[in-house]
């Protein structure tokens, strides 16, 4: 039997159901046994404009996403125009039949600049700019078109109201039907996502069957899908993952102001801030929930989060760039104050307020230097949704630990990836139990009597101690005392090294892949996963390839760095932004410059036959410069 | 032992200056109001009135400029049990931290504000502040002021503030009657403090407040608190009151309480409505670990929602 891996791209309108029609899908096929990853791609826009998810189905957990597609499922005109590029060899396109005449011109929802390439490559193929003209291109490109008449099976199968209002369900069933998953899996997941409301049940699941009997009676090919035995997973994004850890990690205070993609992660902690305790033991002392508070701006998220903080609450706060540029004076603030707080940013693709939806990779070097002066500060990354989890936990244990404000970077990729993990693994990360204790009188906060550099914490309510912005004494009072000053200094930044030698090098870097190896990928963040497919591909073809795969920026593991670069034959930096930041880290921490690049910065996530190719560009050619751009993206 | 809530530094600041009677003021209320001095704690920015937690003998953060209110809401969200007294000046309160101002006042946490109001900036030689009025020329001013003035009181009222009232550093006695209440009041409270600063502030001096400051309280119908008793009627009255007081200003200026509402829910209550348990186990008091060292919270159960199964 073939090896089952089904690229599916399902696109609509913003407001019109995408999110739930992709949510029937990989439900649907979970049921069946299968795992299924997706990332969701949208406009800053509420209603009208396209967007769509992009899923991968395999038997194993797909770790990355591919074009060609298998299925290109469109809800409207606009998702035929705008996904020409994503059809290949065998590419499904099922289609509503009514909109075969509309003309790109009517597409107003899509962007000038983009109408303008597709008119400019369905002029070039001599095609007329119609959905038809744009699905006879894609014939031409190998795709095999299905019209459906939308309205027709929908009418017939619900007893009244707007037909449109049920496209996702069909474009939905149409392809899973197709795909060969029994239509008890569709049904299941509709009587989930609709749970509370049976009508609304009913009325998706007649639309169902009707998708399911249009397709038999058209002799349509399905393709034959192996049921596989289920076992339960989370579905969670990114966002779920930040969320999730931070609530294992111990957190009680979040603040946040409203900004895409962080908010997510606020809203699912305030979702889940009733907590459900391990044991029944620990169940008697289980009189806890989370507060979560939206804060006036992100000034505002930082300096609450600090001022929680110091009475001992793990806090923590959840941004993006132009909430993060704002947070820069704070941040500096708890550097030299030594105060715990972790501040969770999810990239998106910058400058100014850039590519709010889109993703990005471009806030490393800032969030290595945010705020002004020098204090020491940790700043880690996470490349899968576990990694977000366990990363979270840790982040909030560091803060702790080290008295200092840790970056948690995660990409809006990641935040927006839908993955489906076998187990959250309560006892993974420890969680150190520190009691608020009442110090003697002779205890000061910022004792320089220390090896680590890490004074004994202490908390507002319990202890009698003073902050300041200034460089202060022990006690935490105003100096400008020159030895004093050094020696405040000196003690901060030895936390740095403490940190640096105490955290075990898989929380820093990690080399995938044999130790010897004609290639080298460097990467950080979401390209993890396709870089790991990419190598099993060439692997396959006989190209030993391994993969440094960056998780701390500050500490920088330098010498792991430097000793796996050193031996490297080849060596090729994978990153989503311009200027190959982590690059310019390593050359910064080892002097070593990774010239063989391959970028992108239009904002949406990388593939595996994209780095595949660009790989391939680069491993053959003698060309030791190079830089390789991707541009596939709708 | 009786706390002493003065520590014993050296306060820096000019000879004459009104702070002084504000921290002795505060001590003072803190003492008459017998709390234990590890439940309150001081909150300031930045500039001179920022140096007021490191004279007070009580947990103290000298925090940014004008973000000394977010960062004692985190402290007071967190650890509802804590007294939080905030200290920031004109600028830092109304010019750089107003947003954080205005923002306050709709959650109404539980902080004493108190704006040490000299209509200068101190610390960086004198330039005007937002409570400058139109035209004025303080002695370091190379130009008269042409910014507006604004008012504290009327916008701490249009904040939403549940308490609001205004004192003078040279009347400690009423001002010190006022941070008590404000202590004890359960939400969120402004002080606008009048005071001069005789190192920029050649205009509005000791005498010139001295000649103009009249009290509230001493008219025996002044009214100025909201209470479950009230009806709609009589609530939006004494509103309107404070409201007109505020906008006294010249010859005639009132200090005393302006509006004390107590039938405003204070944000930590309002959070406990969401938060189990919230005010009788605090943030800052929640196990968050086993005795072994794990997380306390149960993923399957907690996060039952995202379970395929």
């Amino acid at each position: 039997m073939k090896t089952v891996d089904i690229s599916i791209t399902i696109g609509g309108p913003q407001g019109g159901g995408i999110d739930t029609s992709s949510n029937m899908i990989s439900r649907a096929f979970a049921y069946s046994g299968y795992n299924v990853f997706g990332v969701r791609e949208y406009h800053s826009n509420i209603k009208g404009r396209h967007s769509y998810t992009h899923m991968r189905v395999k038997k194993e957990r797909p770790r990355s996403l591919r074009y060609p597609l298998d299925f290109l499922v469109a809800l409207d005109p606009d998702t035929i125009f705008e996904h020409i590029e994503d059809v290949g060899k065998g590419t499904r396109i099922i289609y509503d039949n009514s909109i075969e005449k509309s003309d790109l011109s009517q597409a107003r929802m899509i962007m000038k600049d983009t109408s303008d390439r597709i008119r400019h490559e369905l002029e070039h193929s001599g095609e007329p700019m119609t959905v038809s003209g744009t699905i006879n291109l894609m014939k031409k490109m190998g795709g095999i078109p299905i019209p459906v008449p939308f309205a027709d099976i929908v009418q017939k199968a619900i007893s009244g109201g707007v037909p449109s209002r049920y496209y996702n369900t069909l474009g939905a069933a149409l392809t899973l039907a197709i795909s060969g998953v029994d239509v008890k899996f569709l049904e299941e997941s509709i009587r989930f996502v609709f749970s509370s409301k049976e009508q609304v049940v009913e009325e998706n699941v007649s639309v169902v069957k009707a998708a399911y009997d249009y397709c038999q009676d058209n002799n349509f090919r399905t393709d034959n899908l192996e049921e596989i035995k289920r076992t339960p997973r989370y579905l969670l994004t990114g966002n779920d993952g930040g969320a999730i850890g931070k609530i294992m990690g111990g957190l009680r205070f979040q603040t946040y102001y409203p900004i895409t993609p962080a908010s997510d992660e606020s809203t699912i902690i305030e979702e889940h801030e009733d907590l459900k305790w391990i044991s029944s033991e620990n169940a008697k002392l289980a009189k806890s929930g989370i507060a979560v508070v939206q804060t006036e701006d992100e000034i505002s998220a930082i300096a609450m989060a600090s001022g929680a903080a110091i009475t001992g609450t793990r806090s923590a706060t959840a941004t993006s760039g132009p909430g993060f540029s704002l947070m820069a004076e704070a941040i500096s603030f708890a550097g030299i104050d030594e105060i715990p707080i972790v501040i969770t940013l999810y990239q998106r693709g910058g400058p100014s307020t850039g590519l709010p939806t889109r993703n990005g990779q471009s806030d490393l070097l800032f969030a290595l230097n945010t705020g002004h002066g020098e204090f020491p500060r940790m700043v880690i990354s996470s490349g899968d949704v576990e990694e977000c989890i366990y990363d979270s936990m840790n982040a909030l244990n560091y803060a702790q630990r080290y008295q200092l404000p840790v970056i948690h970077l995660i990409d809006k990729n990641l935040a927006n990836t839908s993955d489906f993990i076998p187990e959250i693994d309560a006892r993974k990360v420890k969680v150190p139990y520190v009691a608020r204790i009442v110090h003697s009188p002779e205890w000061r906060r910022y004792s320089l009597n220390t090896d680590t550099g890490i004074s004994e914490f202490g908390v507002f309510g319990k202890d009698i101690f003073w902050m300041t912005g200034d460089e202060h004494d022990e006690l935490g009072h105003v100096t400008e005392d020159s030895e004093l000053r050094d020696r405040m200094m000196v003690k901060r930044f030895r936390k740095l090294e403490v940190a640096a030698s105490e955290i075990p090098m898989s929380e820093k870097a990690i080399l995938y892949g044999p130790e010897n190896a004609d290639v080298t990928f460097v990467t950080w963040g979401s390209q993890k996963g396709p870089i790991l497919d990419v190598m099993d591909i060439l692997a396959k073809e006989g190209k030993k390839c391994n993969l440094l795969y960056l998780k701390m920026f500050q500490p920088f593991p330098s010498e792991f760095v430097k000793d796996i670069l050193s031996k490297s034959k080849m060596v090729i930096d994978v990153e989503s932004n311009m200027l190959g930041q982590a690059a310019n880290v390593i050359r910064l921490n080892t002097g070593i410059e990774i010239t063989r690049r391959i970028l992108k910065y239009n904002g949406r996530h990388m593939t595996e036959d994209e780095i595949l190719e660009a790989s391939r560009t680069i491993m053959g050619t003698n060309q030791e410069k190079i830089e390789v751009v991707l541009k596939h993206g709708a | 032992m009786v706390h002493n809530f003065k520590t014993d530094l050296t306060v820096d600041w000019c000879p004459g200056c009104g702070d002084f009677g504000i921290v002795t003021s505060i001590t003072q209320a803190l003492t008459e109001l017998n709390l234990d001095p590890k439940g309150v704690v001081a909150v300031s920015g930045i500039g001179c009135s920022g140096k007021t937690p490191h004279y007070l003998n009580i947990a103290g953060a000298h925090t940014l400029h004008g973000r000394s209110i977010p960062y004692a809401t985190g402290v007071k969200l967190s650890n509802p049990k804590l007294k939080v007294i905030v200290t920031g000046g004109d600028g830092d309160m109304l010019s750089i931290g107003a947003g954080h101002f205005v923002a306050e006042g709709r959650r109404n946490s539980g902080l004493t504000i108190m704006v040490y109001d000299n209509e200068v900036y101190g610390l960086t030689k004198g330039q005007a502040a937002p409570t400058m009025s139109f035209g004025e020329q303080t002695k370091s001013l190379t130009k008269a002021n042409i910014f507006g003035k604004l008012n504290p009181i009327a916008l701490a009222l249009s904040a939403g503030y549940s308490m609001v009232a205004r004192g003078f550093s040279f009347d400690m006695k009423q001002l010190k009657e006022i941070i008590k209440t404000a202590i004890m009041h359960e939400g969120s409270t402004v002080i606008d403090i009048l005071q001069p600063c005789p190192t920029y502030n050649n205009i509005n001096t000791m005498e010139w407040y001295k000649q103009r400051v009249y009290k509230l309280e001493d008219d025996k119908s002044w009214n100025p608190i909201v209470s479950v008793e009230d009806d709609a009627k009589t609530a939006g009255d004494k509103f309107a009151n404070a409201m007109t007081k505020a906008l006294e200003w010249g010859d005639k200026i009132p200090t005393g309480i302006f509006y004390q509402n107590k039938t405003i829910p204070p944000f930590t209550k309002r959070l406990a409505k969401n938060v189990p348990n919230y005010l009788e186990v605090t943030p800052a008091e929640q196990r968050i670990a086993t005795a072994d060292g794990y997380t306390v919270v149960d993923p399957k159960e907690t996060f039952a929602d995202k379970i395929i199964s």
